[in-house]
């Protein structure tokens, strides 16, 4: 840094085209776009008729108290599953890691096995847990049971993933920790809850907001395997957009709307992100 | 004293065992669906309909191979194998079902998206890394901020912006979003900046220009990010499901994913066509990934290492 030689000190006005295609397109496709869809959310927009009547923030009244909305449930409903995954991610990712830096053989089978949910596409995964189960007794076409159902198939795929993630962050941990302590007569308990998790606290805490965001946002399994069926048990905020925008006429500022209104939730925890990856100094060098 | 280490070891011995029986319980767990995807796949239709539950295809059952090499199976079997050979499910599914197709266009897609993506992201990268430009640590930041948005909020603009460019079902609006990624030029900068700048500066004495550098110095010194990022990027175009059902209509432009839940809607009284289908579409990413595992790992492991 202290360093720089006074070639790369002058003004390189070419970077310019060098940042341009990519930083455009980054650019077009997010703040832009939000732009777009926050206008698209004051109109009454009908993208194949053209053209929108300014209706102010009635599409955000109709998502929220409209009779005709299914907003509440739909955000009861991805609650929901944000709770379920994230209580399932906690309770296999970790042990897991756990048990997998326990096992000490046959660690590159685990890992690679464990993987495999993590590069099969979505909808291939969602076709064999339909039929699965299916043959499990019908718990898709129960009102009961088909939401968790997808749940747990989301934790399946997530599972290997977050192991990872869990087996990166425990290897950082300096075994000095656990000599020291198992000199002072700590018990594996004790080692656990004393230098485990609070040593892990970083990844922990990535790895729930990460599992968070994107429960949220899951559309692609209840689109292969419910359609938001049975009794709207699971239908969920990305799905009711998807459908309000793309397949019915005339609701794409009501869609618009909704969308925010998910934004709005997701961001807290968008914040919580922010912040973590500040704190490990993403920003600078 | 001693005793007590004994039975430490036997304690930390019993505690391995028990680890290695659960994990492959897990893995048991892990594995179980592609087996029931790949058995179900090499059953006949009239047989699957009678049986979805069993692993192992009747015919791939050691009694039934017995017979079959030793030429004692019955004439009924034998008339089964004839009229529905193993690979049957598979040949249909390309043959009638388009999935061939299908994976033609992923495969483009994927492809393009992954080439022309790292083209971008490696240009901006080696700007934000090497170039000094009013502004440069602000749009920086922009561009990481973008990283935060999620995909649920600009899914629909992104379909109005590119139904505005007359993009509508249409290869270009499939890829378009992917072209740039704001994690790319990230993780591409970070990798860039650990690269020793006394290379250039000397082939810069020497006359090379910096679009001769980033192409003959920084790029291929940058190799195992590169092979990194583009592994991600491909992954990622290969399983994108909602931007391709959103933007295209056409069947015949349809990516693997979305040709599938087609697929099934087309087929659904035929699933071990849907099997043969889903197995085909997961194995070419799988074997990807094996072939490149080194890569990934260490790939991993460099941008792990800055993350902390």
């Amino acid at each position: 840094m202290k360093a720089r030689s006074a070639a790369s000190r002058r003004q390189d006005w070419s970077a310019y085209l060098y940042i341009g295609p990519a930083f455009g397109l980054a650019l077009l496709f997010s703040f832009f776009s939000m732009g777009v869809s926050f206008w698209t959310s004051l109109h009454d927009w009908d993208p194949f008729a053209g053209g929108g009547r300014f209706v102010g923030l009635d599409n955000y009244r109709r998502v929220l108290f409209g009779t005709d909305s299914v907003f509440w449930i739909a955000l009861r409903n991805t609650t929901l599953y944000v709770g379920m995954s994230l209580v399932g991610m906690l309770v296999t990712a970790l042990p897991l890691a756990l048990l997998c830096r326990k096992a000490r053989y046959l660690q590159g089978v685990f890992r690679t096995l464990y993987f495999l949910p993590s590069i099969t596409p979505g909808v291939v995964v969602a076709l064999i847990f339909y039929q699965l189960y299916g043959i499990w007794g019908q718990l898709l076409d129960n009102s009961a049971t088909a939401l968790g159902a997808i749940a747990l198939m989301g934790v399946w795929s997530g599972a290997g993933y977050n192991m990872l993630l869990f087996l990166a962050g425990l290897n950082e941990i300096p075994n000095d920790f656990y000599e020291a302590a198992r000199i002072d007569g700590a018990r594996p308990m004790d080692e656990f809850r004393h230098i485990t998790i609070p040593m892990l606290r970083n990844t922990l805490v990535f790895v729930m907001v990460m599992t968070i965001i994107g429960a949220y946002q899951v559309f692609a399994s209840v689109y292969v395997m419910t359609q938001g069926g049975p009794e709207q048990s699971t239908q969920v905020l990305a799905f009711d957009i998807f459908m309000n925008a793309f397949s019915m006429a005339g609701q794409m500022g009501y869609a618009s709307a909704a969308a925010w209104l998910l934004f709005l939730v997701i961001s807290v925890f968008v914040v919580i992100q922010m912040r973590l990856l500040r704190s490990r100094r993403i920003y600078d060098e | 004293m001693r005793s007590e280490t004994k039975n430490g070891r036997r304690g930390v011995r019993a505690g391995t065992l028990l680890a290695l029986v659960v994990m492959c319980l897990g893995a048991w767990i892990m594995v179980y669906p592609y087996l029931y995807a790949i058995g179900g796949s090499l059953k006949t239709r009239a047989e699957f309909s009678a049986d979805k539950e069993s692993l192992v295809p009747a015919r791939l059952r050691p009694q039934r191979l017995f017979a079959h090499f030793t030429g004692q199976e019955d004439a009924e079997f034998q008339r089964q194998y004839k009229e529905w050979p193993l690979q049957r499910n598979y040949v249909d599914a390309i043959v009638y079902g388009g999935i061939g197709q299908f994976l033609c266009n992923s495969f483009l897609y994927a492809l393009i998206i992954t080439g022309a993506g790292l083209f971008f992201n490696v240009l901006a990268a080696y700007a934000f890394a090497r170039m000094t430009f009013p502004g440069r640590d602000l749009l920086f930041g922009m561009l990481l901020s973008t990283m935060m948005i999620p995909s649920v909020v600009t899914l629909i603009p992104q379909f109005l912006v590119i139904q505005h460019l007359g993009l509508v079902d249409h290869p270009l609006g499939v890829m378009l979003p992917g072209f740039a990624s704001a994690f790319g030029i990230f993780l591409l900068r970070q990798f860039f900046l650990n690269i020793p700048g006394d290379l250039e500066s000397a082939a810069l004495l020497d006359g090379c220009s910096k679009w001769g550098i980033l192409w003959r110095i920084v790029v291929p010194l940058s190799k195992p990010a590169i092979i990194t990022l583009g592994l991600f990027t491909f992954m990622g175009a290969w399983n994108a499901f909602e931007w391709p059902l959103v933007v295209l209509s056409n069947e015949d432009l349809y990516p693997l994913t979305v040709g599938l839940a087609l697929f099934r809607d087309q087929n659904g009284q035929d699933w071990p066509r849907v099997l043969a289908a889903s197995v085909m579409g997961s194995v070419p990413l799988i074997a990807l990934f094996y072939a490149a595992q080194r890569f990934l790992i260490g790939g991993i492991s460099l941008s792990g290492m800055k993350a902390q």
